[in-house]
């Protein structure tokens, strides 16, 4: 190998650890469990003949890069900055590593296709914020609410959910985000049973809530204790723990407000 | 109305449910139907077993275990992972009422334990608090336990009939 090739596929290696790191801290980032990001890391790093070792916490992800004959490169670390859920960015990476595998992909490829991840859209604001509420509705239906106590859990958590979007846009921490949302919504519809406009059972009170349950952290929680990355799944669950508390306490807030 | 009536109504609502949860995480559009579908069925899965007495614990368990099997040829069928299907299908079944008695309970606890109700309302705490917790476990194991029954990796090396790669 000449001089020229060696240096050249360095810059390449250091150009292709920063993409793997950046594909990382994406996963974990948009809610993917840590076998996930590891698999997936590790398959691209493959496709391009490297090995790689990880240590992927919920703050940072360090990789180490090892060359065709196992002997240690260099080491990065790279910070998460803001765990948002976007499982379109997961299914994207997921969809990517599977085409750059098939197709040989380049390295300027995957990194046009991140950046295309990266900004990609939502669905428009009222249809999340519609929907979330018809969730709401369901959960009630699903209790025995009856169509009252439907309709209010719809607004409660329409309304809820527009607070805490303003909230973290806002800069709050995300739990007290969760708390100033879930009082919303408990407000709202607790004024339904307060004024008697309900059956008295609180259906509408109780349900409005739900829509801010972590699913994702506790279920992620799991399958990385089950496969072994406990640490992990301990700060998940922790994470989990910790939203179910601000839920708690605003039930508290609201049950001392409206003397239930 | 009769039970298989509710029962279907509230599938639907499972699934609308599902959705919304869907929507809030961002789920590629694709993908929707499927979610909706998962979502209902897991719903009328615990719903017909509740029906039938069986323990809300084993119900919901068997749901989960259910949409954890039919995500595995949808993730073949849309090209998205697992998980993007049965997270927001499976939080439907979330026990949300047994979860409030269980704070209600707790706050109570922290007060008079001079109160009549006092053990009665123990009680009431502690059956609730450990369904929540045990729905909480099936419902988060359940939906992996395909995935580690079928022991491969990646959902891309499972070979799922009827589904061309």
């Amino acid at each position: 190998m000449s001089e020229l090739d060696s240096i050249h596929s360095e810059s390449e290696m250091k150009q292709l650890a920063d993409l793997l790191l950046k594909v990382g801290t994406m996963l974990i980032g948009s809610g993917a469990n840590t076998g996930r990001a590891r698999t997936t890391v590790t398959r691209i790093a493959e496709a391009f003949g490297y090995s790689v070792e990880l240590n992927i916490s919920q703050r940072s992800i360090m990789l180490t890069m090892l060359d065709a004959n196992g002997s240690t490169q260099f080491i990065m670390v790279r910070v998460i900055p803001q765990h948002r859920i976007n499982f379109k960015i997961i299914s994207g990476i997921s969809r990517m590593s599977w085409g750059l595998v098939n197709e040989k992909w380049t390295i300027n490829q995957i990194s046009e296709e991140l950046k295309r991840l990266e900004d990609i859209t939502h669905l428009p604001r009222w249809q999340v914020l519609c929907l979330v509420g018809l969730a709401g509705a369901g959960f009630c239906a699903l209790a025995d609410g009856s169509y009252l106590d439907m309709a209010f859990t719809f607004i409660a958590s329409f309304i809820g959910l527009f607070v805490r979007q303003e909230s973290l846009k806002a800069h709050f921490n995300s739990y007290v985000a969760v708390y100033f949302s879930a009082l919303t919504a408990s407000l709202i519809a607790g004024f339904a049973s307060k004024i008697g406009w309900s059956d008295g059972q609180k259906h509408a009170y109780v349900t409005s809530v739900l829509f801010l349950i972590p699913g994702v952290p506790f279920i992620n929680s799991f399958s990385d204790i089950l496969d072994g990355n406990i640490m992990n799944g301990i700060s998940r669950g922790a994470t989990g723990v910790l939203i179910s508390f601000a839920i708690t306490l605003d039930i508290l807030t609201t049950a001392i407000i409206y003397h239930f | 109305m009769n039970w298989q009536l509710i029962i279907l109504f509230k599938s639907i609502w499972g699934g609308l449910a599902a959705l919304g949860f869907a929507a809030l995480f961002n789920v590629p559009i694709r993908s929707f139907f499927h979610i909706f579908l998962f979502g209902a069925i897991g719903i009328l899965i615990k719903f017909t077993m509740l029906h039938y007495d069986t323990n809300i614990v084993l119900a919901s368990l068997v749901g989960a275990i259910v949409i954890g099997y039919l995500s595995i040829p949808a993730a073949h069928y849309i090209h998205t992972p697992p998980p993007i299907f049965y997270i927001p299908a499976v939080i439907p079944m979330v026990p949300g009422i047994m979860a409030y008695r269980m704070i209600l309970g707790l706050i109570t606890l922290t007060g008079n334990t001079k109160s009549p109700t006092y053990y009665i309302v123990l009680a009431d705490t502690i059956n609730a608090g450990l369904k929540v917790l045990f729905i909480f476990i099936s419902l988060s194991v359940g939906v992996i336990i395909p995935m580690l029954l079928l022991r491969k990796e990646s959902v891309k090396d499972i070979k799922v009939p009827f589904i061309k790669k």
